[in-house]
């Protein structure tokens, strides 16, 4: 099960997919992999994981491989699995990935393909995997939701918020099957703001997180998401995910 | 002759001394139940022993020989997966391949991927063919079920011998030290010179000697001028 957590930027994206993270890795027996898709690199922060090798190197230690001589397809798909593994983070059932960003000025578009093909590679081994997307839509255009079997769509209750969540959903519509994509409302300080977004949205609202002090207190204290107790917003993503049966 | 002579023997001489050291334990594939087969993600806080971890020694390497080979032989240098009292091994895995390889190219994309479908339950596999590096990760089930290097040179050998061309093959693991896997080094970094060689020729069908970068390979390997020159040949048949 692969489940990517959108939105549009500054509206808790990173911090649902830590708590959903810390979430999946508490249940025993299940194997959790967690990509931070954000170049920004805010997952690895929230849950105090610092990747020294991201999937940008990977791609450019793959690319360093074709010219070296390494020409058949299954030639490059080891070595890119060789270097996967010396990328990612384990902890326990968990294991962290960071896409990092390409050196060089210029789109992300590479990059991003190749965070196709390594899901697509390495998501087959885990029971679940959430990938904290970039902000926007261009992972959603790059076809990396192809690999993707659930959006969290996430807004805080700005109408531009939801708005970039339905263009998301709309994207994305083609590539996820089913009722693949439900919203997530953050940071609501009174109830009747989920109900004025819920008439005002096509977008199917699966829950929403009140403000909560723990949640400003672990990110300005940059304490680790994992040891974050139970509290309001951690028991209203963790209903969301229990509600769409990820949980 | 055969392309991979001078490798073949260098393991040869490696075993001898081994072998004459009192070194050498020896397996005949086949002898016990195989492991079952099943691609396997085996994470750090589930691994039992670790063979190859990057930041030790590994070597992976493979030949073929068209001359004698020791069919069904798995030799071990070293402790088995029960006797390792430390979780990271050094390790070297040799697979000797046996038979009439008409096509060398076909064969030799054929008999690698015989080797990389090779997946058993309990042991993740990670290789990194351009630098002959091999990571292994030997689960605590797996262990404790009884996993010894006898399965997976059982399982290597086994689907080897699928690969039509291929009639016998033979295994060599060290897990003795990091030196030991480092005296294998040579050949195993020559033996890879030689299908570099080889994929160029026939990829990029490029057979100006004066701008070739292996060049010094064709002149020592017979068999690879030979190849060489068919092919040239053949491409200069071929018209424009």
């Amino acid at each position: 099960m692969i489940l990517a957590v959108c939105g549009k930027g500054g509206v808790g994206k990173t911090t649902i997919s830590a708590v959903a993270a810390a979430a999946l890795r508490r249940r025993a027996g299940v194997r959790v992999l967690v990509v931070d898709g954000d170049p920004a690199g805010g997952l690895g922060m929230a849950l105090s994981v610092e990747a020294k090798k991201t999937l940008n190197d990977v791609r450019v230690e793959v690319i360093d491989e074709v010219k070296a001589g390494e020409r058949s397809k299954r030639g490059l798909a080891q070595a890119m699995d060789y270097r996967l593994a010396e990328a990612i983070i384990e902890n326990g059932n968990l294991a962290f990935l960071s896409i990092g960003r390409p050196d060089d000025v210029g789109c992300y578009c590479r990059v991003n393909s190749f965070l196709k093909m390594a899901i697509e590679s390495l998501a087959g081994g885990f029971d679940m995997t959430v990938i904290d997307a970039e902000a926007g839509i261009e992972q959603v255009n790059r076809d990396v939701m192809a690999t993707v079997d659930y959006i969290l769509l996430v807004s805080d209750t700005s109408a531009k918020g939801v708005r970039v969540a339905e263009t998301i959903r709309d994207v994305a519509k083609r590539m996820v099957g089913g009722d693949g994509a439900g919203l997530v409302i953050n940071r609501v300080r009174d109830e009747g703001e989920v109900e004025s977004i819920r008439r005002s949205t096509s977008l199917d609202v699966i829950g929403w997180i009140p403000e909560d002090d723990s949640i400003r207190r672990y990110d300005e204290n940059m304490t680790s998401f994992f040891d974050l107790p139970e509290c309001p917003a951690r028991i209203s993503i963790e209903n969301a995910l229990k509600a769409t049966g990820l949980l | 002759m055969g392309l991979f002579d001078e490798q073949v023997a260098a393991v040869e001489r490696f075993l001898a001394e081994e072998r004459s050291a009192g070194n050498v334990r020896e397996f005949r594939a086949g002898s016990r139940p195989a492991w079952p087969s099943e691609q396997s993600l085996v994470l750090e806080d589930d691994t039992a022993i670790e063979l190859g971890n990057p930041r030790i020694a590994s070597l992976s390497s493979l030949v073929w020989s068209e001359g004698p080979v020791e069919d069904g032989r798995i030799s071990l240098v070293g402790p088995d997966v029960s006797e390792m009292d430390e979780r990271g091994v050094p390790f070297a895995q040799v697979v000797i391949a046996g038979g009439k390889f008409t096509d060398v190219y076909e064969s030799y994309r054929d008999v690698r991927e015989a080797i990389y479908d090779t997946v058993l339950e309990g042991f993740m596999v990670r290789t990194m063919p351009s630098r002959q590096s091999i990571w292994c990760r030997i689960s605590r089930e797996a262990v404790s079920g009884g996993f010894s290097l006898e399965d997976l040179g059982d399982a290597l050998i086994w689907n080897l011998k699928t690969v039509e061309p291929v009639t016998g093959a033979e295994v060599l693991f060290v897990t003795s030290s990091v030196a030991d896997v480092e005296r294998l080094a040579p050949a195993a970094s020559g033996a890879r010179r030689v299908i570099e060689a080889l994929m160029k020729m026939y990829e990029e069908k490029n057979f100006d000697c004066e701008t070739c970068e292996y060049r010094d390979v064709c002149d020592e390997v017979m068999d690879l001028k030979k190849i060489r020159e068919r092919l040239a040949d053949q491409k200069a048949g071929a018209g424009p």
